[in-house]
C-alpha cells in the first residue's frame, strides 16, 4: 500500500461544495519518494498540502497517510507528527523568539522528557547546520536561515514525510538552492518522503516524480524527464519548463537534432556538442 | 530604538540575580515591594536604601543606567516632592508666608515619599526588568500562575499568548515600516498638520497592518497545528526551571529583611 494514498477526493472551500477545488482526485506516494507538485496558481496544490496534514477536511473521498486516516480525531497527533509541513512564509510558521526554543516546540507539544528534547534539538539544529545559532534571536535570521529553523522544528518530531509548500518561494536564489539541497538530502540521506510544492521548475526537475496539477486533477504525472519533454502542454496550461529544457525545446523548432526533455546545463551542452560535432 | 524589542531592558550576564531562578525573584520582588511600602521610619528608611543599594551593586548593571532611569521619573519625583511639602498638615511650623505653610513633619513625609519611588523603581528594574529575559519571565509566570488552573483560568493560554506577542513585534515593527514607506512612496503625508490630521493619517497605515497579521495569525495557528500544539495539555518543556538552595536562601534573607523593616518602623524620625 502507498505510504500516502488519496481516493476519489473532493473538496471545496464552501461547505456547499459549489466551487469545487477538487472533485474525485486520486494519486498515491509511495514511501521514501521525492515528488515535487507543480501547478499554477489556483490549481489546488498547497490545499492538497492542507489536506495531507489534516488542517483542511476533504468533502468527500478519503486520505491515508502511512495507514492513518486524516479525519479521525484521535489519529491526527499521530499523522502530523509523522507528516510535517514546511510554509511559504518563513516569518509565519517561527513561534518562539530564540532559535532553539522554536526547534523544541514541536517536542514539547508531543510531552517527550527534557532531557531528550535538549537531545533532539541539538541533533536536528546541527542536521541543518543552525547549531552556532542556537541561542540566537529568530527575527534577525536571513530568510533560508529561517527555513532551515523550520526544518529543524519539523525534524525534531521524527517524521517519515516532509512536504514543502512553496517553501523556498520568499527566499533568495542561494537559500533556493540551499533549501532545494537539504530537500534531496533529506529524502536520500535519512530516507524521509519529500514533497515539494513549488513554482520553480528547476526545483522540480531536481525530484524523482513530478506531478502536475491543473483545475484539481492530475494533468501529467511522471518523472521530471517525461513532464518536461511535453514543454507545449505544459505551456498551454500556462507553466514553464526548467530554462535549459526550453532553450533545447526552441533549437529542436529550428531543426536542430536534440533529444526532449534535457533537464540540467551539461547534459545540454553534452547533447549540443554532440550534434554540433555530427553536423561537421 | 525598535531594533531588539524582544530582549526588553534585559542586560545579559551572570550576576547572582541573572542566576536566580525567576519564579523566586518575582516572589523576592513582592516581598522587596512590601518591605518598602511598610518603610514608616527613618532606620527602617536606612535599611531599605542600603538594600536598594546592595540590589543594584550585585546586579553589575551600571550605575549610570539606573541613574538614567530614574532621570525618566525626574518630574513624577519632584512632583510627589512638592506637593507633599505644601500639602501636608503637620504640628512644627518651619516657615510661613502668606496662604503657604510648610512643617516640620511635611518635609520628612515628601523626603520619604521621594525615597520610597526610588526604591521601587530602582529595585524593580534591576531585581526583573535588567535581569530577567522576557521569555523566562512568561515562563516564571505561567509556572507561578499555575494554581489558577485549579479555578478553569487559562494561564497556559495566556502565556503562550505573551511568548508569540514578545516573537511578532520586531516583525510587526518591520511590516509597519514598509507599509509607511509605501504609502509615502504613493505620496502619504504623515508629518505636517494638526494632532487630528496626523491621527488620521495613520489609518492607511493601521489597516493593513490589521489585514495582514490576520494572515499572519491563520497561518501561524496552522503551523502551530502542524507542530501538533494542542493546548498546554500534556506539555513538557526543553529547560525545567530549578530553584536551588541559594533561591530560598535568597527569599528568606527577603522576608527577614521585611519582617526586620516592620521592626524598626518604631525606632528614629517617623510620621
Amino acid at each position: 500500500m502507498a505510504y500516502i494514498d488519496i481516493k476519489d477526493l473532493v473538496f471545496a472551500y464552501d461547505e456547499e461544495g459549489r466551487s469545487k477545488i477538487f472533485d474525485g482526485l486520486s494519486l498515491c506516494l509511495e514511501k521514501g519518494s521525492y515528488t515535487a507538485i507543480l501547478g499554477r496558481n489556483g490549481s489546488g496544490k498547497s490545499t492538497l498540502a492542507k489536506l495531507i496534514c489534516g488542517i483542511l477536511q476533504p468533502l468527500g473521498g478519503s486520505i491515508t497517510v502511512g495507514g492513518l486516516a486524516t479525519d479521525r480525531e484521535e489519529e491526527l497527533w499521530q499523522l502530523r507528527r509523522s507528516c510535517g509541513m514546511i510554509f511559504q512564509n518563513p516569518d509565519n510558521q517561527i513561534v518562539a523568539s530564540v532559535v532553539e526554543e522554536d526547534v523544541a516546540f514541536a517536542p514539547e507539544n508531543l510531552g517527550v522528557p527534557s532531557a531528550e528534547i535538549r537531545r533532539l534539538v541539538d541533533e536536528c539544529l546541527a542536521a541543518v547546520d543552525m547549531t552556532e545559532y542556537a541561542k540566537h534571536s529568530t527575527y534577525k535570521l536571513s530568510g533560508g536561515q529561517k527555513q532551515r529553523v523550520a526544518i529543524a522544528g519539523v525534524l525534531a518530531m521524527r517524521p517519515q514525510c516532509i512536504i514543502f509548500d512553496e517553501a523556498t518561494a520568499m527566499l533568495d536564489p542561494l537559500g533556493r538552492r540551499d533549501i532545494t539541497a537539504r530537500m534531496k538530502a533529506l529524502n536520500k540521506e535519512k530516507g524521509i518522503t519529500v514533497i515539494n510544492i513549488t513554482h520553480y521548475m528547476n526545483e522540480a526537475a531536481e525530484a524523482d516524480r513530478v506531478i502536475v496539477l491543473d483545475k484539481g486533477r492530475v494533468m501529467m504525472d511522471g518523472t521530471p524527464r517525461e513532464v518536461f519533454s511535453h514543454g507545449d502542454e505544459l505551456r498551454a496550461a500556462n507553466l514553464d519548463t526548467p530554462q535549459i529544457t526550453e532553450l533545447c525545446d526552441r533549437l529542436i523548432e529550428l531543426g536542430w537534432e536534440l533529444p526532449r526533455g534535457i533537464l540540467h546545463t551539461m547534459e545540454a551542452a553534452d547533447a549540443i556538442e554532440n550534434y554540433v560535432k555530427g553536423q561537421n | 530604538m525598535l531594533k531588539d524589542i524582544t530582549l526588553g531592558q534585559f542586560f545579559p550576564g551572570d550576576s547572582i540575580l541573572h542566576r536566580t531562578d525567576p519564579r523566586f525573584k518575582v516572589l523576592i520582588l513582592l516581598v522587596f515591594i512590601v518591605a518598602v511600602i511598610a518603610a514608616k521610619s527613618a532606620f527602617a528608611f536606612l535599611a531599605v536604601g542600603v538594600l536598594t543599594v546592595t540590589l543594584v551593586a550585585v546586579s553589575h548593571i551600571p550605575v549610570r543606567i539606573v541613574l538614567k532611569n530614574l532621570k525618566a521619573l525626574i518630574f513624577i519625583l519632584i512632583f510627589t516632592g512638592i506637593l507633599n511639602i505644601f500639602f501636608y498638615q503637620g504640628e512644627n511650623v518651619v516657615f510661613e508666608w502668606k496662604f503657604i505653610t510648610v512643617y516640620r513633619e511635611g518635609l520628612i513625609y515628601a523626603a520619604f515619599m521621594v525615597l520610597r519611588l526610588v526604591c521601587l523603581v530602582c529595585g524593580s528594574f534591576v531585581l526583573l526588568t535588567y535581569t530577567t529575559s522576557p521569555l523566562d519571565m512568561t515562563d516564571a509566570l505561567e509556572s507561578l500562575l499555575s494554581p489558577l488552573k485549579k479555578i478553569k483560568l487559562p494561564v497556559h493560554e495566556f502565556a503562550m499568548m505573551l511568548t508569540i506577542a514578545l516573537r511578532f513585534i520586531p516583525t510587526l515593527v518591520e511590516e509597519t515600516d514598509k507599509i509607511m514607506s509605501a504609502q509615502k512612496a504613493r505620496g502619504a503625508d504623515m508629518e505636517s498638520g494638526g494632532l487630528l490630521k496626523r491621527a488620521k493619517a495613520l489609518i492607511p497605515i493601521l489597516i493593513p497592518l490589521f489585514v495582514s497579521s490576520f494572515r499572519r495569525a491563520d497561518e501561524l495557528a496552522e503551523a502551530m497545528e502542524c507542530r501538533c500544539y494542542h493546548g498546554g495539555e500534556g506539555r513538557t518543556r526543553m529547560k525545567v526551571m530549578k530553584c536551588r538552595v541559594s533561591d530560598w536562601v535568597f527569599l528568606i534573607i527577603m522576608l527577614g529583611i521585611c519582617v526586620g523593616v516592620f521592626f524598626v518602623n518604631g525606632y528614629g524620625v517617623r510620621v
